[in-house]
């Protein structure tokens, strides 16, 4: 009889392995441990057992019913979790379809690059100042050293006012009008718009600068090296390949021009760099002294460094762009990969 | 500036490549832009001479030549006249390739055997010439390829000069730069005159009434010159360099000027009346033919050289046509001079005549090498045209030029500029490599005495610089100044700016830069009053074009066009700001008002996803992201005035907007008239805002927390029917101004007009009550909330909606 009993056993598991829905398990229910069930059945015979055996049948039989009904009850309990995930499954909804909430503008890629520059030299304890774009011939040219009838007014072609007020050429008058009101040191920087009466391919009558100053006691060349090397490194990588050769500007001496291993052949020589293997960066210099004598700074005592770069000129190195004139076109497809 | 390399070498010994010269330059500030090189434009050409000419028996223009490269004799049919035995040509042998890529063969003319060509210049790009065969000097070897003859190959290199260094404008100054980084010695052209007995004082004279303009004025005369074409030696040098060869006494001049830097000019004597230079200032309405051939009226104070009677040239700018040298030219008078660097680039500009003269006048060019030139010209001329130079040359000098004073210089000074500390062997050795001469002062001074054709050179930070150049920027250790730390803030403007910016951007607006200059026209497109500030433009008086020459005053135009240029482009759903300034004319100061503005544009769907219902964007959307900016800035203040209109938006869906009784900006519908005046379809809504005047406003508030009710609202819903001119924010004042403590917000849940409604529009109000303290009970509610909805009905009209 116990062998029955271990013969029940396994049949009832095997069909509880496998019935599928809540049907087939309540059937097994009452099959097996129904009133007139299968396990019911058997232990009617139970007087035909040995007295000896009996409390061992009647653990068995027990047993095997609390094992039954606790199967029955969990795969009942599977089985409404399954229901109810079907009911959600037949919600299913295409997640592949594009999101409707308004989809984020763009900032000018220009106004991103003047937005790293500023960050790195506010790091760097420089303040952010600012100025007018229609200045006064005195600040754009003449207190930076640049007179009437000098050659070097050759080198920006400039929008005129009237005879005594220009569109600024460059960021640089605003070193002027903060050094008229402040005392060194001094660490400022200044960004904004600049007008020169050019248009071609390279470039637009109006871009972006960004001007630096800095000046106290002792302040050196090798200074402003170091600033402009800590600075471009953050902008264009740690390896960045960089020199500095002599130039001409008439607001600094000595002057600098900062060119950067070409960013696009990596030196090799290509149509970028014009074959040159290094791409011009920034103009920089030590304050003329001349320029301190306008702004009544002691030139014996203090020394400082200057420097400007054009922000539409690195944002075309970073983006690889070709032609200038497409920042101000502003075509939306252009603004939309920035 | 182009310096060809073969010239160079001329006057300096130069062992570096191409390449590392280039490099060397750049490095010590003569930026070298471009490397080029010539070649000659053909192959297999050869030095060969003439050993007979007969006439070709059935042509009458040919000839028939033997011509032997040395080696061996070749059969030539040739159709030039200027060829005799005996003479030394360039012989294009078969299989020659000759420029433009032709190949010679062996082949019948007329019926008689050539086995090569005889080339022109023109024919082989060595020169202009076409007029007849080349004709080579008489001791070259036979057989020898003709760009080993003539020394075709060169390298140019293109440097840019920066405006301070005059000194460098010519192949001299240059190759005492190289001379200096690479330590060889410069070799200067011996000068030698062989002067003939006749006085020029006996035959010419210089009168000098302008001192300041001129002050220096020399001249010799040359005489029984015989003009034709230059030697291939100094055609391929001025060639190189881009300078076209005119006439052997023209390219003299040119030759000299580019050699050493100073500007050179050549009259026919023939042609100035009373044998005489008058040097002098243009009169009022002046009127000149230039070399060029064209005609100006020159601007007052323009210097003229003149002879007795008329002016002869514009001085350091161009000659006159009057006196030009011409074929049969016999006597010239040579002219060095010594101009005033500003007047020259005065007059210059004025005349709009950038020439190579002018170029090196108005830089500077050395005082000192004014009759050195001059004798250097006179040499050449005689040496290739034939003429003798008369005794003596005139030097009018009324006016000392200022030379170059010694100066004084501290080597600690130095050091502290560079940063490092260079001993004093480099410093004095570099000073002297480029022709400074130094006394020791004392300990650690000198006195430095530049040489005269360094004119940029006066101060101690000027040979400061020469020393950190030559020095090497790259040997220049790398410091960081020791300045205190502190991390900088924005501006408040500059932080604002870039709160907006993340706002604006977040709701999907991109930003746009539009140039600051436009129309002219953009005040009418924009239908603005004649009193309206925006109309007080400021103009550009040398614009790059009409519609390029007016400063903006609202950025509104920029951005319609922009909306205009993407939607021809079939861009159509846009959301686009700006942030910039415009310019508005003062009539009081010299300089514009600049106001810092933030400008905004919607047109076309809410969103380019079209499968989720496209919406169009309306008033309501560019509102909100208003208010959003204002929220973020912590501006709660602002109020939106219908009454304040706009000419450009739509009467009826536009709006001032007010910040504490001023104005800051406008917002609305842009009005049809408008969208017809630039052609766009679909409807545009913009905002402009004074960014100026919301700073002043704008500080970072200190937030205080509020504690939080634990306690529930009630709410209670009523519908009025108000008058459709009524706005809703006139019924919220009205509820507000009753200020019952328990009333916490009242807010819009619907806006109905139509059916139901006879006359006017529903406005509906849910109104929150709450005690910081307490649960409200109906009964306390409905007392504060009944009277509320009485005195609204009672103050505005109103009726219940049931």
């Amino acid at each position: 009889m116990i062998n029955e009993l271990k013969q029940l056993e396994i049949n009832a598991l095997a069909e509880l392995q496998t019935a599928e829905t809540e049907e087939h398990f309540s059937n097994i229910r009452t099959k097996y441990l129904g009133r007139k069930g299968l396990l019911t059945g058997l232990l009617r015979n139970i007087s035909q057992v040995p007295d000896v055996e009996k409390p061992l049948l009647g653990k068995l039989s027990n047993e095997l019913k609390n094992l039954l009904n606790a199967k029955i009850e969990e795969a009942l309990q599977q089985q409404a979790i399954r229901n109810k995930e079907d009911v959600l499954l037949k919600e299913k909804i295409d997640v592949t379809l594009p999101g409707n909430a308004i989809k984020c503008g763009r900032i000018h890629p220009v106004i991103q690059i003047r937005r790293e520059i500023c960050s790195i030299f506010v790091s760097f304890g420089f303040s952010v100042v600012e100025g007018p774009e229609i200045e006064l011939d005195y600040y754009n040219f003449e207190a930076l050293n640049i007179p009437h009838d000098h050659p070097a007014r050759d080198m920006q072609d400039t929008f005129y006012i009237s005879d005594n007020v220009v569109l600024r050429t460059h960021t640089s008058p605003v070193q002027i009008r903060i050094m008229e009101k402040v005392r060194p040191p001094l660490r400022i920087l200044s960004p904004g718009k600049v007008y020169r009466r050019d248009s071609d391919v390279s470039h637009t009558p109006m871009f972006h600068q960004i001007e630096g100053l800095l000046v106290d006691k002792g302040i050196s060349f090798g200074d402003l090296k170091g600033i402009l090397t800590a600075f471009l490194r953050k902008i264009f990588g740690e390896t960045t390949t960089l020199r500095f050769r002599p130039s001409f500007f008439p607001f600094t001496e000595p002057s600098a021009e900062v060119d950067i291993r070409c960013v696009m052949c990596g030196g090799k020589g290509c149509r970028v760099c014009k074959q040159s293997g290094w791409l011009e960066i920034l103009g920089s210099g030590m304050v003329d002294p001349a320029v301190f004598q306008n702004v009544n700074y002691d030139s014996e005592e203090y020394t400082g460094f200057a420097f400007g770069l054009g922000l539409e000129r690195i944002a075309m190195l970073k983006y690889g762009i070709s032609d200038i004139r497409l920042f101000f076109e502003n075509d939306i497809r252009f603004l939309k990969q920035f | 500036m182009l310096v060809s390399l073969k010239w160079l070498k001329d006057y300096v010994d130069i062992e570096l490549t191409p390449e590392e010269l280039a490099h060397r330059l750049t490095m010590s500030g003569l930026e070298v832009e471009d490397i080029k090189t010539i070649r000659p434009q053909f192959s297999g050409v050869v030095v060969a001479k003439i050993l007979s000419v007969k006439p070709h028996p059935s042509a009458d223009r040919l000839s028939l030549c033997v011509v032997s490269d040395g080696n061996q004799s070749y059969p030539v049919v040739c159709g030039a006249k200027n060829i005799s035995m005996g003479d030394i040509v360039p012989l294009a042998k078969v299989g020659a390739v000759i420029p433009g890529g032709y190949t010679i063969k062996s082949s019948l003319l007329r019926g008689e055997k050539s086995d090569g060509m005889l080339c022109s210049e023109a024919e082989l790009e060595i020169g202009d010439d076409e007029s007849g065969i080349m004709h080579l000097p008489a001791d070259l070897p036979l057989g020898l390829p003709l760009e080993k003859a003539l020394n075709i190959e060169d390298t140019v290199l293109d440097i840019n000069i920066t405006p301070n260094r005059s000194d460098c404008l010519s192949i001299i100054g240059i190759a005492r730069e190289v001379a200096a980084i690479t330590g060889k010695k410069i070799k200067f052209p011996t000068v030698k005159i062989k002067e003939s007995n006749e006085d020029i004082n006996s035959l010419a004279s210089v009168k000098i009434i302008d001192s300041d303009f001129c002050p220096r004025y020399t001249a010799r005369m040359v005489k029984s010159i015989k003009v034709g074409s230059s030697p291939v030696w100094m055609k391929t040098r001025l060639e190189a360099v881009g300078m076209r060869a005119i006439n052997n006494i023209v390219d003299v001049t040119n030759f000299v000027m580019l050699e050493m830097g100073q500007p050179l000019h050549a009259f026919d004597f023939r042609f100035l009346e009373e044998e005489k230079i008058i040097v002098r200032k243009s009169r009022e309405n002046e009127e000149f033919i230039s070399l060029d051939g064209k005609s100006r009226i020159l601007p007052a104070d323009t210097l003229l050289i003149c002879d007795g009677v008329k002016p002869v040239a514009i001085g350091g700018i161009m000659g006159g046509l009057n006196s030009e040298v011409k074929e049969d030219t016999q006597v010239v008078l040579l002219e060095s001079a010594y101009f005033n660097p500003s007047s020259i680039r005065r007059s210059a500009r004025k005349l709009a005549m950038p020439t190579d003269a002018a170029f090196r006048f108005e830089r500077g060019i050395d005082p000192e090498g004014v009759v050195r030139a001059l004798n250097r010209a006179a040499q050449l001329i005689s040496e290739i045209s034939g003429g003798t130079i008369c005794k003596n040359y005139i030097d009018e000098y009324p006016k000392k030029i200022p030379l170059t004073k010694d100066i004084p210089l501290r080597l600690d000074r130095i050091r502290q500029i560079i940063g490092t500390q260079i001993k004093a062997k480099d410093v004095t050795g570099i000073l002297r490599s480029i022709g400074m001469v130094l006394k020791q002062k004392g300990k650690g001074t000198y006195l430095v005495t530049p040489p005269s054709c360094r004119v940029d050179i006066s101060r101690e930070i000027d040979l400061i610089e020469e020393v950190i150049r030559l020095y090497g920027y790259d040997h220049v250790p790398v410091t960081l100044p020791v300045v205190d730390v502190k991390e900088m803030e924005l501006t408040p403007r500059l932080d604002m700016e870039e709160r907006i910016r993340q706002l604006l951007t977040g709701s999907g607006y991109t930003e746009i830069v539009n140039y600051s200059f436009g129309t002219p026209q953009a005040a009418d497109i924009l239908s603005l009053p004649e009193n309206d500030e925006r109309r007080k433009t400021v103009m550009i008086k040398n614009p790059l074009g009409e519609d390029l020459s007016a400063m903006r005053t609202t950025m509104i135009c920029g951005l319609l066009e922009t909306a205009k240029k993407n939607a021809d482009n079939g861009s159509f759903n846009l959301k686009l700001f700006e942030i910039g300034r415009v310019f508005i004319n003062s009539s009081k100061d010299e300089l514009p008002e600049e106001k810092n503005m933030v400008a905004g544009l919607l047109t076309g769907e809410i969103t380019d996803e079209f499968w989720c219902s496209g919406k169009t964007v309306d008033f309501y959307l560019l509102k909100g992201s208003l208010e959003n900016i204002l929220f973020d800035l912590k501006i709660n203040n602002c109020r939106y005035i219908s009454s304040s209109i706009e000419p450009f938006l739509h009467p009826g869906k536009s709006c001032g907007i007010y910040l504490n009784d001023k104005k800051i900006g406008f917002l609305g519908e842009v009005h049809p008239d408008v969208l017809e005046k630039i052609d766009f379809k679909n409807n545009l809504y913009i905002f402009e805002i004074n960014l100026d005047i919301l700073e002043r406003v704008y500080q970072k508030k200190k937030i205080s927390y509020r504690e939080i009710s634990k306690f529930p609202a009630v709410t209670r819903d009523v519908a009025f029917v108000i008058p459709d001119a009524m706005e809703a924010d006139q019924m919220i004042n009205i509820v507000l101004d009753q200020k019952e403590d328990l009333l916490e917000k009242v807010i819009i849940f619907d806006v109905y007009k139509g059916k139901g409604i006879a006359e006017g529009k529903s406005l509906g109000l849910r109104f929150f009550y709450r005690a910081p303290d307490r649960t409200l009970t109906d009964l306390e509610t409905n007392a504060v909330h009944d009277r509320i909805v009485r005195n609204t009905v009672n103050l505005t009209g109103a009726k219940i909606r049931t």
